[in-house]
């Protein structure tokens, strides 16, 4: 078998594991599932009244058709926090030096947790667009529009992924990869993530247009709430993977170190 | 009587030491607070043309719901110590002894709106800040007065929590349910401006009244009765409740 298909079988493998370990933990997946969707809830119960009466509002069906993507990296981000830590305790448990003491491929190690986590992102995706579908939500840009969501949602995963990965080796806690969390919850509320960037004024407004995460739920939002064009979901996907590639190449350094000093 | 009130002003002192020995359990409590006011009056400021809120400031409305909550904080913080006294096996060591068992939950829960007087300053200073001036004396007053209820009753939860799982792990049960009690109230919108499922379960929780009659003295700068009492009779019920909810565990303790 050749290196390239050894390494892909590798890959596969340790990706299974790691959504393996995932679905056993109900704390790994409940919390990125639970809180986004509470608070997709919470705030169309909300904010129901929000479109066609407020200025800088965009024209929408519904607010939850304005709210998923808002949840979708939400949820994300949540799970790439818990994927992390999960990696962290790998290393702490020795999993990790056993991985490397083994013949299995260096970039196996790196591609089977991310792509555990890029699959993670799709599923939520879809399953957060099929829950919001069954309370009303419509995506505009339909099935090509849900492709483009899907994409976004999947490279941002790699992004989260290659970040817990970093995280994980620099750290080598999971407790210290678990807080990191707040920080992103941080990074989501100081963008458009729930409410849109031109109803926000001061400073704010201005931390929020300049959070790649506002691009990022705004490119999605537009194949969801209609508008969407080429550029936006091309500048979507290109901030996505611009992220994908500065945390995985990241992580990618990191490992090689941090085996070089471990031989 | 008396030994009761020490021993609980002694076990709420120890509780405030905590607060500086290990940072990590107060830091939170009193970000969270701040952080949900900088970030629901910065990410919804455009929520506030909603008609409903008759031209209001949206910060001026959202800093009870930070008061409010920042107590809520201050009360899980009282469990969570309890939760780890229990776990450390101190608590074990306190009902050895001849101290009431009242004392045993008051001390946390003394501690707990000592904290909550502080989360609530410093929302209030953050208020100020952005540029949202005190409503006057009596009005402030309310706005304490109602994130102690809240903090007391919260306390009680978390106790009550603390002391029937005897671990510190059960502290995200702890925080889920004030979040959730505070976010499916009024905590965004006043109730006349809440959709569908949220109108009813708004109108059912105590939280609701809690934040309305809070909200009212900080948005009219006097005091209001007819919005300030459904808030009393609510909250005190409310505080009722998980007191009995904190002392029933305390008393199965006792015959251990």
């Amino acid at each position: 078998m050749s290196h390239t298909a050894l390494a892909t079988r590798q890959t596969a493998a340790l990706a299974w594991r790691s959504i393996i370990t995932t679905m056993r933990l109900p704390q790994a997946w409940f919390p990125a599932l639970f809180f986004p969707l509470v608070l997709m809830a919470i705030f169309t119960a909300s904010f129901g009244g929000a479109p066609g009466n407020i200025p800088g509002f965009p024209p929408v069906r519904g607010f939850l058709d304005f709210a998923v993507c808002g949840a979708i990296i939400q949820g994300v981000l949540i799970a790439g926090t818990s994927a992390g830590a999960a990696f962290a305790t790998d290393i702490e448990n020795g999993f990790f030096d056993r991985l490397v003491a083994s013949p299995t491929s260096r970039v196996a190690i790196l591609t089977g947790r991310l792509g555990a986590s890029i699959a993670l992102g799709v599923a939520m995706a879809l399953l957060f667009i099929g829950i919001a579908a069954m309370f009303g939500a419509q995506v505009d840009g339909g099935v090509m529009g849900i492709i483009v969501v899907v994409i976004i949602a999947a490279l941002f995963a790699a992004a989260v992924g290659g970040l817990g990965v970093y995280l994980a080796i620099r750290t080598g806690s999971s407790e210290a990869v678990q807080g990191t969390f707040p920080l992103f919850f941080a990074l989501l509320f100081f963008s458009s993530a729930f409410f849109p960037l031109d109803t926000m004024v001061g400073w704010y407004h201005t931390v929020a247009a300049a959070n790649p995460i506002t691009y990022l739920v705004e490119a999605m939002r537009d194949e969801v709430i209609g508008g969407a064009t080429v550029g936006t979901a091309l500048s979507g996907i290109g901030i996505a993977l611009g992220l994908a590639c500065i945390t995985v190449g990241a992580s990618a350094v990191t490992l090689r170190r941090s085996l070089r000093v471990g031989s | 009587m008396m030994k009761g009130l020490a021993v609980s002003f002694g076990l709420a002192g120890r509780n405030l030491l905590l607060v500086r020995r290990v940072p990590s359990v107060f830091i939170p409590s009193l970000v969270m607070p701040l952080f949900i006011l900088i970030a629901t009056a910065g990410a919804f400021h455009g929520i506030g043309a909603l008609p409903q809120f008759a031209g209001a400031s949206y910060l001026a409305f959202t800093i009870p719901m930070a008061a409010t909550m920042g107590a809520g904080f201050a009360g899980i913080n009282s469990g969570m110590t309890l939760a780890r006294d229990l776990e450390g096996g101190f608590f074990d060591r306190l009902q050895a002894s001849p101290a009431p068992r009242m004392a045993l939950i008051a001390g946390p829960m003394f501690a707990a709106l000592v904290r909550s007087v502080f989360t609530t300053t410093v929302v209030l200073i953050a208020g100020m800040i952005g540029g949202v001036w005190l409503p006057g004396l009596w009005a402030t007053l309310i706005i304490y007065a109602f994130a102690l209820l809240f903090g007391a009753a919260a306390s009680c939860w978390a106790i009550g929590v603390a002391l029937r799982t005897r671990t510190i792990q059960a502290t995200p049960i702890m925080q889920l349910v004030v979040f959730l009690s505070v976010f499916m109230s009024v905590a965004y919108v006043p109730v006349d401006a809440l959709h569908g499922w949220l109108g009813h379960v708004a109108t059912y929780n105590p939280v609701t009244y809690i934040l309305t009659a809070s909200r009212a003295a900080e948005l009219t700068g006097s005091v209001i009765w007819s919005e300030t009492w459904p808030g009393v009779v609510a909250g005190g019920a409310l505080l009722l409740a998980l007191a009995a909810w904190a002392l029933v565990p305390l008393k199965h303790l006792a015959r251990r």
